[in-house]
């Protein structure tokens, strides 16, 4: 938010002044006011020379103030901690440090001095605006909690009414905002975040004749931060392209914030646009707006020299080069055949080649994304550029890759087709439903935060579905939604089938509300939507949330008696309880313990079967799925071994057993080109066997009638094993 | 598997054409140390254990010793080197495997043994008194680093799980050595025996790999050493010297190697085999130097020689 939310707190540190000479103390305090009303009316140049006057003053608080307003940060904060030393129960003080810390990328202080505001002063509103302004930055409910302690506390602090109208606008409850918007300016008829934010709705329901522009300028002239929040928005709901030309919009009127201009080159970024994202962020960066975001995300830029790009008329693909070899066949192979799928499905043709990036080092996913380290996605869309973890950067069985880039094109295809505008919990829950649309084992599995939330009635009513996304209410709310959302596209497909999702892709396009969509296109409310919805789904999860608890006090007894190699009793409690919970597949399943009984008693058939079935639900540890393999071969069933292997492919290709055994099963099974690609891929992971991979290859090449690259690849065999009988047995077929 | 571990292995093996299979006797010693925990001990166990399979199952007549559990004491292990240094001649080779945990004090180095602890001084002292010009000792315990300032010598390729006596985490690189003895895949040049350099490639290879899948911090960095003198190498090459004493060093045969021609025609084929290979190899030598259709010509015709010669010695 901005600069005029100090001028509240000006009163408030006339305590800390009454130290001072009264001769002193009042021209000085006019001047910090008229210095902040020089920068609050957009006269940016006076309030500098205004600012570095105050670097004069006698007074400590103003010297610092003065020096934080022409940008001397570090000398600013120098007399902060002199004057909270000479201070140490001034809280206001404090309040104010705390502020320059988070304009200088450090929220941690500025939480701190904030936390030790309160401690001295509970009643202090400024401190509770502070933290709600931190707390808002991670989408955090304790923002809500803060900024209405603050309103609470302060009656005529309109900025914490700006912030609840900023929070409300982040979950989509307009009402709320615009309310809360119309408090702050009522309080202040000057409010210019309040008359942003009116803005900012306006902007999002297309409204281009929104009067509120010209009433912030008419207050202030340079005010481009009333732009950078529309950019916020525009952002957050996915509109990306908007929430660029907004930020250029922020940076004509004043080309020195910073935050706008990188906010301006992340999205850039986002939508691939390289070249002038870095050139923003470097201009940040020279302007010492080295915030956390602009300095990740440049180093980022750095890296992509590490990164091959391949490009075909509807695809882009950038791999990092080290395992570009390895991805290519296969990251290529799904992105076409998504496409050809999304477009029958759809009903749609996308504008341009769709851009799909993978990073193996999650962190530079996460830069990539946040501009910051630490997030908890596996993959993230923006226009028409899907940025994803690589299987490498996970560890094995723990990530379904394909899965994850079929959700994220779905999301490119829905962006698209309603110009970006479409509430969250649709798209993914679209996007959700299409990953189990492609085959049953994909996409998440029910999982135990989702059953403690059904049990406890946690789920979301749809209307209010965002909000699980955006700020969530407690720890396992996003994953619940992702959830929720899918199995509400599956109830609305089953139901009312599948053209009707597209009906709503159309109509959610027109920026129509989800309660006036389920109307028009299912005809249906979405309070009696609720009602049969979670009817829908109390029945189908009813086995599994009536056993639960019974389930997971039996799960452990089982695993008590496999320590104990009580096998038979393994086998008789996992057959009483697998089917209360067949999805849970994580280590430890019922599945895993009984096939480990079975095959400890020697009965392979049964414990085939239960791996077959873990597989079939979406087990996916590489081990299990293995042993699976094994356990088919062993059976005489080679091409159900093969397709269990290759669903590894879409899990964890950076196996060199799994494309050697794969390739053996498919060249065995005359799928030829099935085996050259393993083997291929095999080569790609650069075996220590360089010479029986090679010559495998050449088999399978030869095979194809493919005679030249046959060759080659037999002498690179011989190449590195002159003595390689079985190669050199190959050469001289081939050279015959 | 990085490509410099090829390269190099194919430019030690260039400079010696002729892998040392010879009539010479070849005496192993391997011993699994303490466990200290049931997991550990069965672990180490039957690691040695499979050691000791492998290494009768590759020749009927190699002379194995193997102790573990109870019976690795330190006595029954100076005894076992003892009766080495008693049984063999200066061109026998000699090969000990070091399982278990180790430690370091900053001064020397000890294996954790059931009763006292043997120290890398004590077992350097041993093995010096065993007469063998080729000999191969891997210590694959935790702290094995710590041990080799004792062992080195320049008869002597050491191998160690660790890079120094500071890297005490129990190791998995045992697993992985245990692994290359059994794999095929391990011996890289197909000759039907697994050279001390084939076998340490394979193993720090697949270590390092273990440790990257897991996503874990590698907590060994294994290193060979066969110059008789430093720190040894992780990667050993001709450019940093190491590799070449490891590379000629036959750790186990995996086939029917032929050993001998007895007959005038099967020695011309030997000779004619044997001189194909030192061509390719200074082929190999000159690839960088040469336009690559002309390379990849010449390299076609001497493999396609070399292939023909090898069938006419195996019919």
């Amino acid at each position: 938010m901005s600069a005029n939310r100090t001028a509240g707190l000006l009163t408030a540190l006339l305590g800390g002044l009454m130290a001072l000479p009264l001769a002193a103390q009042t021209p000085a305090l006019q001047t910090l006011d008229e210095c902040r009303g020089l920068r609050h009316h957009g006269k940016l140049a006076e309030a500098q020379t205004c600012f570095g006057r105050l670097t004069a003053s006698s007074n400590p608080y103003l010297r610092a103030e003065g020096l934080w307003g022409i940008e001397r940060y570090q000398e600013a904060n120098d007399q902060f901690r002199d004057l909270i030393k000479q201070n140490p129960k001034n809280a206001d003080y404090r309040v104010r440090w705390g502020h320059l810390f988070m304009e200088r990328f450090n929220d941690q202080e500025a939480n701190g001095l904030f936390e030790e505001a309160i401690k001295i002063d509970k009643e202090n509103g400024q401190a509770y605006l502070g933290i709600a302004e931190i707390e808002s930055e991670g989408f955090s409910k304790h923002a809500v909690e803060a900024a209405q302690k603050a309103a609470d506390l302060d009656p005529k602090l309109f900025e914490a009414h700006e912030q609840l109208a900023y929070l409300a606008l982040e979950d989509n409850d307009e009402d709320t905002a615009a309310k809360q918007a119309d408090q702050a300016l009522a309080i202040s008829g000057e409010a210019l975040d309040a008359m942003a934010i009116h803005a900012a709705i306006d902007f999002l329901h297309d409204k281009n004749d929104s009067p509120w522009p010209d009433r912030i300028l008419k207050v202030n002239p340079a005010y481009g931060e009333a732009y950078s929040t529309a950019g916020h928005f525009y952002v957050i709901n996915r509109r990306y392209e908007e929430g660029i030309r907004a930020y250029r919009k922020a940076l004509e009127l004043n080309p020195r914030l910073w935050e706008a201009r990188m906010q301006l080159g992340l999205n850039l970024m986002r939508l691939g646009e390289d070249t002038e994202a870095r050139q923003q962020l470097e201009e940040c960066y020279n302007a010492k707006y080295q915030s956390s975001e602009t300095v990740n995300s440049l180093r980022l830029l750095d890296k992509y020299k590490d990164f091959n790009t391949y490009k075909t008329p509807t695809t882009i693909l950038r791999l990092h080069k080290k395992e570009a070899d390895l991805l290519r066949p296969y990251f290529e192979s799904e992105m076409e055949r998504a496409i050809a799928t999304y477009e029958k499905k759809y009903q749609m043709k996308l504008t341009g080649p769709v851009q799909v990036e993978v990073y193996p080092d999650h962190e530079d996913f996460a830069v990539r994304t946040m501009g910051m380290p630490g997030l908890g996605a596996l993959g993230v869309t923006f226009g028409a550029v899907v940025a994803m973890d690589s299987p490498s950067g996970r560890p094995p069985g723990s990530f379904h890759w394909a899965s994850t880039m079929w959700h994220e094109l779905s999301h490119v295809y829905v962006l698209q087709a309603t110009n970006n505008r479409v509430p969250r919990w649709f798209t993914e829950g679209l996007a959700v439903y299409e990953e189990t649309a492609v085959a049953p084992d994909w996409g998440d599995r029910l999982d135990p935060e989702v059953i403690h939330a059904i049990q406890h009635k946690l789920l979301l009513p749809v209307a209010e579905l965002d909000r699980g996304f955006i700020r969530p209410s407690y720890p396992s709310q996003v994953i619940v939604s992702y959830f929720q959302g899918g199995k509400i596209c599956s109830y609305i497909a089953e139901k009312w089938g599948y053209s009707k999702l597209l009906d709503m892709v159309h109509s959610f396009a027109k920026l129509e509300s989800t309660p006036d969509v389920f109307q028009k296109d299912l005809g249906i409310s979405t309070t009696d939507f609720d009602k049969q919805f979670l009817a829908w789904l109390d029945a189908q999860t009813k086995v599994t949330t009536d056993h639960f608890d019974e389930w997971r006090d039996k799960l452990k007894i089982m695993v008590a008696n496999e320590r104990a190699k009580e096998y038979d009793d393994v086998i008789r409690i996992g057959n009483a309880i697998r089917d209360w919970y067949p999805d849970y597949v994580e280590p430890g399943s019922v599945y895993e313990l009984m096939a480990d009984a079975y095959t400890a008693k020697g009965d392979k058939d049964s414990a085939r079967k239960q791996l077959e079935k873990y597989s079939e639900v979406g087990g996916r540890d590489p081990k299990l799925v293995e042993q699976l393999a094994t356990l088919e071969e062993q059976a005489g069933e080679p091409k159900k071994a093969a397709a269990a292997l290759d669903r590894l492919n879409y899990i964890y290709p950076e196996d060199q057993e799994l494309h050697k055994r794969l390739g053996d099963l498919w060249l065995a099974q005359n799928n030829v080109p099935g085996a050259i690609r393993e083997y291929q891929a095999l080569l790609a992971l650069k075996p220590l066997d360089q010479a029986t991979s090679h010559y495998r290859l050449a088999q399978a090449l030869r095979m194809a009638n493919r005679l030249d690259q046959a060759r080659d690849e037999v002498l690179l065999a011989l190449e590195a094993a002159p003595g390689f009988k079985p190669a050199q047995k190959l050469l001289l077929e081939i050279a015959k | 598997m990085k490509p410099v571990a090829h390269a190099l292995l194919r430019a030690a093996l260039a400079l010696v054409p002729t892998l040392v299979i010879s009539n010479a006797a070849t005496f192993y010693v391997t011993v699994a140390g303490l466990g200290g925990e049931p997991d550990y001990e069965q672990r180490f166990a039957s690691q040695a254990q499979e050691i000791d399979k492998l290494l009768h199952a590759s020749s009927g007549d190699a002379k194995v010793t193997t102790l573990y559990g109870p019976q690795a004491t330190k006595a029954n292990v100076q005894n076992a080197l003892a009766q080495v240094a008693r049984d063999a001649k200066p061109n026998d080779a000699f090969v000990l495997m070091l399982i278990g945990h180790g430690s370091f004090d900053g001064y020397d180095y000890k294996i954790n043994l059931p009763g006292p602890d043997l120290s890398g001084v004590e077992l350097g002292a041993s093995l010096d008194r065993i007469a063998c010009t080729r000999q191969l000792v891997v210590n694959m315990t935790s702290a094995s680093g710590g041990s080799r300032a004792s062992l080195e010598k320049a008869s002597r390729v050491v191998i160690t799980a660790t890079k120094s006596g500071n890297e005490k985490n129990a190791t998995v690189f045992a697993r992985f050595w245990v692994e290359a003895l059994r794999d095929p895949a391990a011996d890289i040049d197909k000759n039907e025996v697994v050279s001390a350099l084939e076998a340490f490639i394979y193993a720090e290879t697949k270590t390092a790999q273990f440790y990257e899948t897991q996503k874990r911090l590698a907590t060994e960095h294994p290193i060979l050493e066969d110059t008789g003198q430093g720190d040894g190498e992780r990667k050993p090459s001709p450019e940093n010297g190491e590799g070449l004493k490891a590379a000629q060093f036959a750790l186990l045969r995996i086939g029917a190697t032929q050993v001998a021609a007895n007959t005038p025609e099967k020695k011309a084929l030997l000779e004619k085999r044997d001189s194909l290979e030192e061509q390719i190899d200074k082929l190999k030598y000159e690839k960088a130097a040469m336009p690559a259709d002309e390379y990849k010509k010449q390299l076609q015709n001497l493999l396609i020689e070399l292939a023909k010669t090898q069938a006419e010695l195996d019919k």
